[in-house]
């Protein structure tokens, strides 16, 4: 069973009583374990798309099946309840909070799960450590450098174990290097059996992925399987 | 998400702003202090007057001319009014009319200064009967004595002294048998009364008794009084002889409408009631006020949490998109509400409490006024609690405002 399942999918925008048509009909399925990137011009409804698989916002028409369950039967508070379960989000712009330590950004999440408190610190530190900044711990955003910060996101998106990590332009602010250590840091997730979707202008990212996805005006116009050369993050 | 990591997440955001979130709060610290003040400073003061009315003793009586009171021309009306006389107070002692009573004094106030060579003093100055001081407030002569009932009955020129009268007029001479002038008129001093600052309505030092005869004929040419200070028997029921002398009076006033009394009677018990109103409605009205400031202070807060969750809006996207749902925002930017008008309300009851402890210990120490502080718990709960109420309120808009944000739109901005 696919861990994502969309049918026909369509997006359009209202404001002020004028329609903006997004996206025209979108439909592929993604299954446990794959690391998928989409790619695609500005302006094509990658974003747009990202955040109705991360059930940020509901499609106009269409089905979108996540973990076998129809979302369109879902309330706010249950789509709450599966963002922060399975899905862990990495943006652009980091978005991690002001004058709030490393650590206490990496909990974020599990102040609203089930987690016993007293778990907390412990399951921020092992995500710290997958992304090797356990030495970061007291520090603040504003003293880490940007590669450092989006690896920080990273380890907010996987503190609570969750089955699919959402990035949308993960490494878009970050220089080619630093943005080298950041994929390798998500291949590696990849690698310990997460399902990976990264939205990305660059090849150089998308090179990471084993199946890009390519929109253009709102529709699919290529989905293959490549093979990836970078396999192995630890090259 | 659980209650100790929203309230703290909510310090730390309120910290990170604190010269805003103190001067936001500003308004429920005044408005708080003023209730709290306004309560706890009505308590005392309210505390003290009883305790002075109080040591009128409970079976003493006061009969005055004119109406009740009401309002201030009403006074000045009572001192005009000529409605008690020499008459009045014969028909109250006869047993037959008022069983109860024990002793009828009358007083005439005698406006003016005392003067001794070339010095004058402004004291207040009573004409008395000889033996209403001693036994309604149990002050005696230091030096000489009390005129007599023979003076009163003489018309005699004599007149007693408060110490500070006594101190003003004649330093450290002798004043026992010198010749004061008052109204006109010298008198001989023959008693000094000892220093005993106030006892209920008199300042003891600043006061010139004589004979009420002399001050009705000699001094002012009147023949009524201005106040007649009666005393109940010691076992008798004082609201029985109250009613007994307004009936005696109204029969020798031929009254038959109770409306058109020329005349009123105080009693402790009246005394009391008059004050807890007038402290009551004062409490009320300046409570009103304080209401006021409560009121602009909760809309201040309003106003900076709606700033708060505009500035914030990147973080409420990224809280909802981690899964938290709208409640736990809602929630979180209640208790931020909450917390800081509980902080005000709690600084306002510090406050209020420091000053309301700093006027008890500075009547007490400087003015030897029985004003003693209690911790006024009622007030602090009302302060403590309409403040927490007004984050509640005022907190709950921008909370909601907040909750409503929509992910995406939050997560794009910036
Ligand atoms: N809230 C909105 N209201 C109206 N139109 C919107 C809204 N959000 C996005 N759009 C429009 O939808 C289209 C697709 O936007 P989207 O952000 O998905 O593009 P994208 O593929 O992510 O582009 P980029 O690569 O620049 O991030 C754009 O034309 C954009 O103007
Ligand atoms: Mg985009």
């Amino acid at each position: 069973m696919a861990l994502i399942q969309l049918e026909n999918i369509t997006k359009s925008y209202e404001s002020e009583g004028t329609l903006t048509p997004v996206l025209h009909g979108i439909s592929f399925s993604i299954q446990e374990g794959e690391f998928v990137s989409i790619m695609g011009p500005s302006g094509s409804g990658k974003s747009t798309l990202l955040h109705i698989l991360g059930l940020l916002d509901r499609q106009t028409t269409g089905s979108y099946l996540f973990n076998s369950q129809d979302t369109s039967m879902l309330d706010d508070p249950a789509r709450a309840r599966i963002r922060n379960k399975y899905i862990g989000f990495v943006f652009q712009a980091f978005h991690l909070l002001k004058r709030t330590t490393v650590l206490e950004n990496v909990m974020l999440p599990l102040y609203y799960s089930d987690v016993p408190k007293k778990e907390y610190a412990q399951k921020a530190k092992i995500a710290l450590e997958h992304v090797e900044l356990s030495h970061r711990l007291d520090h603040l955003p504003s003293q880490l450098s940007g590669g450092e910060r989006q690896r920080v996101a990273i380890a907010r998106a996987l503190v609570n174990d969750p089955k699919v990590i959402f990035a949308d332009e993960p490494t878009g602010n970050l220089d080619s290097k630093t943005g080298a250590t950041v994929m390798n840091t998500i291949e590696k997730l990849h690698h310990q059996g997460k399902t990976i979707i990264v939205i990305t202008h660059e090849t150089a990212a998308a090179d990471y992925a084993n199946r890009i996805i390519t929109i253009t005006d709102g529709l699919i116009s290529s989905d293959k399987n490549v093979t990836a050369p970078h396999t192995h993050y630890a090259k | 998400m659980n209650l100790p990591s929203t309230i703290k997440t909510s310090v730390r955001a309120l910290r990170a702003n604190w010269a805003r979130s103190l001067l936001t709060i500003l308004g429920i610290v005044i408005g708080v202090m003023a209730i709290v003040l306004v309560i706890s400073l009505g308590q005392g003061a309210q505390n003290l007057i009883l305790s002075q009315v109080q040591s009128i003793g409970s079976n003493t009586i006061i009969l005055r001319p004119g109406r009740q009171p009401t309002q201030p021309s009403d006074a000045a009306e009572t001192l005009l009014t000529d409605s008690l006389k020499q008459k009045d107070i014969d028909a109250l002692l006869k047993p037959i009319n008022v069983p109860d009573l024990q002793a009828a004094d009358p007083a005439v106030l005698v406006p003016g200064a005392i003067g001794y060579q070339n010095s004058v003093y402004h004291a207040t100055v009573l004409g008395w009967t000889p033996n209403a001081l001693g036994e309604v407030f149990n002050v005696y002569p230091e030096q000489g004595s009390f005129f007599t009932q023979d003076d009163v009955k003489s018309y005699a020129k004599v007149i007693v002294i408060g110490s500070k009268v006594k101190q003003e007029l004649f330093g450290d001479s002798d004043a026992l048998g010198q010749f004061v002038t008052v109204h006109g008129q010298k008198l001989q001093v023959v008693g000094i009364l000892p220093a005993k600052g106030q006892v209920t309505a008199f300042n003891v030092d600043d006061i010139g008794l004589i004979p009420y005869s002399t001050a009705q004929k000699t001094l002012l040419g009147i023949d009524y009084f201005h106040e007649i200070f009666l005393r109940a028997k010691p076992e008798a029921n004082v609201d029985q002889v109250a009613a007994d002398i307004t009936a005696t009076l109204r029969e020798s006033h031929n009254i038959t409408d109770p409306t058109k009394d020329d005349f009123f009677v105080v009693t402790q018990k009246t005394i009391v009631a008059t004050v807890s109103t007038v402290t009551q409605v004062l409490t009320i009205f300046l409570v009103a006020i304080a209401s006021i400031s409560l009121m602009v202070g909760g809309i201040g807060i309003m106003n900076i949490m709606l700033v708060s969750v505009t500035e914030r809006t990147q973080e409420i996207g990224l809280r909802k998109a981690l899964g938290a749902t709208n409640k736990n925002i809602l929630m979180q930017f209640m208790i931020e509400a909450i917390i800081l008008t509980f902080a005000g309300g709690l600084l306002g009851t510090l406050i209020a409490i420091t000053i309301s402890a700093l006027v008890s210990f500075v009547a007490q120490t400087y003015f030897a006024l029985a004003w003693p502080f209690t911790l006024p718990l009622g007030a602090i709960v009302l302060g403590v609690g309409v403040s927490t109420a007004i984050g509640l309120i005022f907190g709950l808009y921008p909370a909601r405002k907040a909750a409503a944000k929509d992910p995406i739109e939050a997560l794009r901005f910036e």
